[in-house]
């Protein structure tokens, strides 16, 4: 559904590791690789625990993660450097069993170096990167303006180029992807009104006209289908789904371009459900909204997103269009998570049968490792050569 | 069908410094045996409130204004706290919505799940025992007052007392090999699978300890016999050290395992022996069992049996029983009699307190009279009705004081919001309506416990001749076992820490041997729900109340945790009243459903009838708000929210938000209308009058899909 095929957040081989013990780690995610594109909704479901809220909270860089890239509009914002290292070690190895010369290795060595320090520097300085080309971007626009402009006019101008400068110096990449939390209880600070939770980041970002922070949250308020008495309210004054709205509003108010919804409606009852859906769908078709959206209600994401993604165990094992992937499920994983869907059929209900998942019995990979494949255009599967074949039968 | 469980005009409130909140306002369901009931409706509608009036835990602010909750011959409401403990947890479990906080932080998960099983042993014992004795005394009375020899009849009760026993004794330690036998086979095809595909979980030692102490205890003659416990026991000390000595190859160990699981599969097939009639003969004729094959042991012990004691014991027990039900009869035709006669103190126009309180005593010491002492299933009319009168009693003489008080409030509050409204300000409160207990109400009550008590007289009188007195003997018999089976039952620790780990294992829960010496932080939030579900289920309740247990969960785990309930709803007939707001699930689970809205139920129906039939609007709204798979147009949603409680709407509750609503939903409250046997609802629009209306389109389409899709279905099955 998306018009336009701009990749606004690639994620190339993301692995996130948690350390538990001297040299042993949990993968939450492990070597995951997906794009977005402009203007889309990307669902990603799997079970609980299997790193969908963990491959999101690395994205926004509330993680520092282990290995791999994350590019958001074609700038590095997060990089890992284990892979670099590992290949450093594996070369010395190589180097002490004879398998490479001197030289070569070296060259790996020194190349993996380099690599390490880009990724440290893009890691740090992604922001400032960004920073840097919107203060171009106001310097070009302004100055001449100022140069051309006269008297009043141009007291005015200089006042209005100071304002952006320092907002372009303060701006951040990263505050162009917001997220809204699965918990709106939680998620929102007891001890402050509706009006500073929801200002709070356009604050840090540099804005101090009262003026215009109170008409934005209003703006927002009324966006999300509150009223602008609600600003100085607290939130235990709110429901359940008025508080996930203001959890809403908090996230659309810095104008993002990419928005990570973390089980947004999970914790809310059917109807009030329908009203954050119907909410975010409104949005999305008047902003252009991007949205990732991690559920584990495949109803949910089925109706809501253009392309899922479904994770097992820290690996993405499908990715596919939404109608596509619920008419051709290739991953036994997938299938088994499909026919768990409760529907409020009660017939087919009686008479719908689990499929269950046994990674032991379903594949066997003790020779032959799997990998991410492309079965058609757009569907992706990860399966080793043998079920390649087999699926790509079964497709036809 | 048995009805478990009877819930009939129950109504809550809730104090608060803002008024009465009325959270349940007059609702009535049965629940009966081996059923799902899904109570669904939003946030606040009620349905835990519900829950939680069942289980005796409502917050210290409520009130319970009038209503019945019965269950096994009591009423839940009224009895005492000490008697609570007996049915709650034991009798009625509960699987709580958050399982974070209803576990206890700092307790180890093993300690939390053998607690209550350890401390409920004990009492179960006790209770048991003393079930046992009574019922044996009352049938040894009622065998000499029905003309049997006083001393045969002691004689005879004394001695199923004491063969019994045996029996119970025989038969469990039986069953702890058979299960044990059957239990080491479950553990042990997995991982034979597993070691096959050589790749053993990491628990896998801890499991083969396991098999093998199970496989020890599946030694009995009637289970693993001598013949082979020889291989038995050299199976049982080579596989431990085949499978850690293996280093990658487990192709020995496989096969040992494989060859032990043989032996305890044939053992399990075995047939086994009638141990009722062998503790019999073991207790009374003095002598060895006879060597012979099982089926003609079983014969030769049942003419040894039936000659000796059994046919003369059930002729005695037979006439007893129908000697004290014709008298229980005779006391019912008396109490219809006195019924019917008190009546009008009850009706007059304002009752009088002395009289009403002397002809209750009378007739609550004749009901009690018409308790036959020998029958099994307590009948719950009679055991409740002294208590319910009572109640109703008390409530109606301290309501006409309260009464009096309630209505000066409200009109000092009116008189305060006019002067207000007068001096130009607008209010930013209402008037509550006046607290005011309706007298007439209580008569009405009184008259229908009157009136279903008189009905259920009478047809148990007219039902007298059919009675089958054989069958209830038989089933009285039952009785005696299962409660001598329970003061056999003994629960240790270990066996209790066995049980647990068998549970944990039964709700899924991966490496229980490690998992149960860890806290519940360690557990992720589906594991943890498992481990409350287990904990319930510890107790071997009859009826379980789940509150929402998988709204937290992902499908795969909720279809697990489904499955789970339903499964162990099959084994144990259980009751179970699940709450929910998420559809597909109660689709999947429920027999009937009722549907709350502000503390009343809307529609009560079969599934079918509410998710293919449904007739309220407010039903209709909660199943278009909630996509399927194959929904693409605009959800619709339900505007507003649900309506303040302490001002409850004169009205249908759900009219503001109805756009279906009519005028007289504004202004009357609609009654229940029948459309089927199974099915009714409350709303004008089944008025025959109403203007017809259709379902949301969006609901149209789907119930059309549907129903096609399962016709596609049919035809390529």
């Amino acid at each position: 559904m998306s018009s336009n095929d701009e990749v606004l957040l690639r994620v190339e081989h993301l692995c996130q590791y948690f350390k538990i013990g001297p040299n042993a780690y949990t993968k939450a995610v492990d070597d995951v690789s997906f794009d977005i594109k402009r203007g889309e909704v990307f669902g990603l479901v799997g079970e609980s625990g299997c790193g969908k809220t963990t491959t999101g909270r690395s994205i926004i860089k509330l993680y520092d993660i282990t290995s791999g890239s994350v590019y958001f509009k074609g700038i590095r914002i997060a990089a890992g450097k284990k892979s670099y290292k590992e290949a450093i070690a594996k070369a010395k190895a190589d180097l002490k069993e004879g398998k490479i010369d001197k030289a070569e290795c070296d060259r790996i060595i020194a190349e993996n170096r380099a690599a390490i320090k880009t990724a440290d520097h893009d890691q740090k300085n992604c922001d400032r990167e960004y920073s840097r080309q919107q203060i171009e971007k106001a310097k070009s626009e302004y100055l001449p303006k100022i140069a051309a402009a006269q008297g009043e006019n141009k007291a005015k101008l200089e006042a209005e180029y100071k304002d952006v400068m320092r907002k372009a110096r303060k701006t951040k990449l990263v505050t162009q992807i917001q997220m809204i939390f699965q918990d709106p209880i939680a998620s929102l600070d007891p001890r402050m009104t509706v009006r500073e939770i929801i200002a709070e980041g356009l604050i840090i970002q540099g804005e101090r006209n009262k003026k215009v922070i109170d008409d934005k949250v209003y703006e927002m308020l009324e966006l999300v289908g509150l009223v602008r008495e609600h600003a100085s309210r607290y939130p235990h004054e709110f429901s359940g789904g008025q508080r996930q709205r203001i959890g809403v509003a908090r996230s659309i108010i810095m104008n993002p371009e990419l928005i990570i919804a973390d089980e947004p409606v999970s914790a809310l009852d059917v109807s009030v459900q329908a009203q954050v859906i119907n909410l975010l769908n409104d949005l999305r078709d008047k902003f252009g909204l991007t949205i990732m959206f991690i559920a584990h209600d495949l109803s949910v994401v089925k109706y809501f997103s253009d392309r899922i993604g479904v994770m097992y165990y820290g690996k993405m094992v499908e990715l596919a269009d939404s109608d596509e992937l619920f008419l051709n499920p290739m991953h036994p994983y997938t299938k088994s998570l499909l026919s768990a869907i409760p529907l409020p059929d009660p017939k087919y209900e009686k008479a719908r049968r689990r499929i269950t998942y046994n990674p032991l019995a379903a594949h066997d990979y003790s020779v032959d490792k799997p990998s991410f494949r492309e079965l058609k255009p757009g569907h992706f599967v990860m399966c080793n050569d043998a079920e390649y074949e087999r699926y790509m039968k079964e497709l036809k | 069908m048995e009805n478990k469980l009877q819930v009939r005009n129950l109504r809550i409130s809730f104090r608060t410094s803002n008024g009465k909140v009325q959270a349940v306002r007059g609702i009535d369901f049965d629940l009966h045996k081996g059923e799902t009931l899904a109570i669904v409706g939003e946030s606040g509608s009620g349905k835990s409130v519900t829950s939680k009036a069942i289980l005796g835990i409502l917050a210290g602010n409520s009130i319970v204004e009038s209503g019945e909750i019965i269950y096994d011959g009591r009423d839940l409401l009224k009895i005492s706290e000490e008697d609570f403990h007996h049915i709650r947890g034991d009798k009625i479990a509960m699987i709580f919505q958050d399982p974070m906080s209803s576990l206890n932080p700092i307790v180890r998960i093993g300690k939390q799940l053998t607690e209550a099983m350890i401390l409920k042993g004990k009492v179960r014992q006790k209770e048991s025992r003393r079930l046992f004795n009574t019922y044996i005394k009352n049938l040894s009375k009622a065998m000499v007052s029905a003309g049997v020899d006083a001393a045969r009849a002691e004689g005879s009760c004394r001695n199923f007392d004491k063969f019994e026993f045996k029996h119970v004794e025989l038969e469990s330690a039986y069953n702890m090999s058979h299960d044990a036998a059957i239990e080491a086979i479950d553990d042990a095809e997995p991982l034979i699978f597993e070691l096959e595909k050589k790749q053993p979980s990491r628990d896998a030692s801890y499991r083969i300890k396991d098999i093998v102490k199970r496989s020890k205890m599946s030694i009995h003659p009637y289970v693993v016999p001598e013949s082979d416990k020889q291989r038995t026991s050299e199976l049982t000390s080579a596989i431990p050290g085949a499978f850690s000595h293996a280093k990658g190859d487990y192709t020995k160990a496989a096969a040992l395992l494989s060859e032990l699981v043989e032996i305890l599969k044939k053992g399990a097939a075995r047939p086994a022996p009638n141990f009722f009639r062998m503790g019999y003969y073991l207790t009374f004729s003095g002598k060895e069992l006879p060597d012979m094959p099982v089926d003609k042991l079983n014969d030769f012990l049942k003419d040894y049996l039936d000659r000796d004691f059994m046919i003369a014991f059930i002729a005695d027990a037979m006439t007893a029983i129908e000697f004290s039900a014709k008298e229980s009869k005779q006391k019912m035709a008396e109490a219809v009699e006195a019924l019917a006669k008190e009546r009008a103190v009850f009706a007059s126009e304002k009752l009088d307190k002395s009289a009403c309180y002397a002809a209750y005593k009378s007739l609550a010491e004749k009901v009690k009279a018409t308790i036959d002492p020998l029958e099994i299933t307590k009948d719950s009319l009679t055991y409740t009705f002294p208590t319910s009168v009572k109640s109703e009693l008390d409530t109606y003489f301290t309501a006409i004081k309260k009464n009096a008080k309630a209505v000066k409030v409200y009109e000092r509050d009116k008189r305060k919001y006019e002067r207000e409204l007068a001096s130009g300000k607008k209010p930013g409160w209402e008037v509550a309506d006046a607290a005011v207990i309706d007298l007439e109400l209580i008569k009405a009550n009184i008259a229908r416990i009157f009136d279903r008590l008189d009905e259920h007289y009478r047809e148990m009188i007219k039902s007298f001749d059919t009675r089958d007195f054989k069958a209830e003997t038989i089933a009285a018999i039952d009785y005696l076992m299962s409660n001598a089976s329970g003061v056999a039952a003994k629960v240790t620790r270990s066996i209790a820490k066995d049980r647990a780990i068998k549970l944990m294992d039964e709700v899924g829960i991966a490496e229980p041997h490690k998992r149960y010496n860890q806290y519940p932080f360690e557990f992720s939030g589906g594991m943890r729900q498992r481990i409350v579900i287990a904990i319930a289920l510890a107790a071997n309740p009859d009826i379980l109340i789940c509150d929402e247990p998988t709204t937290a969960l992902d499908v795969t785990i909720q279809s697990q945790i489904l499955e789970l309930i339903n499964k162990l709803k099959e084994e144990r007939h259980l009751s179970v009243i699940f709450i929910t707001h998420d559809l597909g699930v109660v689709a999947n689970m429920a027999d009937n459903v009722a549907v709350m809205y502000a503390g009343k139920i809307v529609e009560y129906g079969t599934s079918e009838d509410i998710f293919y039939r449904a007739a309220h609007p407010y039903t209709w709204a909660l199943l278009s708000s909630m996509p399927d798979l194959d929904t693409n147009e605009k959800l619709e949603s339900i505007p507003g929210t649900p309506p303040n409680m302490i001002y409850p709407p004169k009205g249908d509750a759900f009219a503001p938000r109805n756009k279906y609503a009519m005028q007289i939903d504004f202004e009357r409250q609609p009654p229940m209308f029948k459309i089927s046997e199974t099915h009714s609802a409350a709303t004008w629009l089944l008025h025959p009058d109403a203007p017809k209306v259709e379902p949301p389109k969006i609901l149209r389409d789907r119930i059309e899909r549907m129903s096609r899709g399962r016709n596609t279905n049919n035809e390529q099955q």
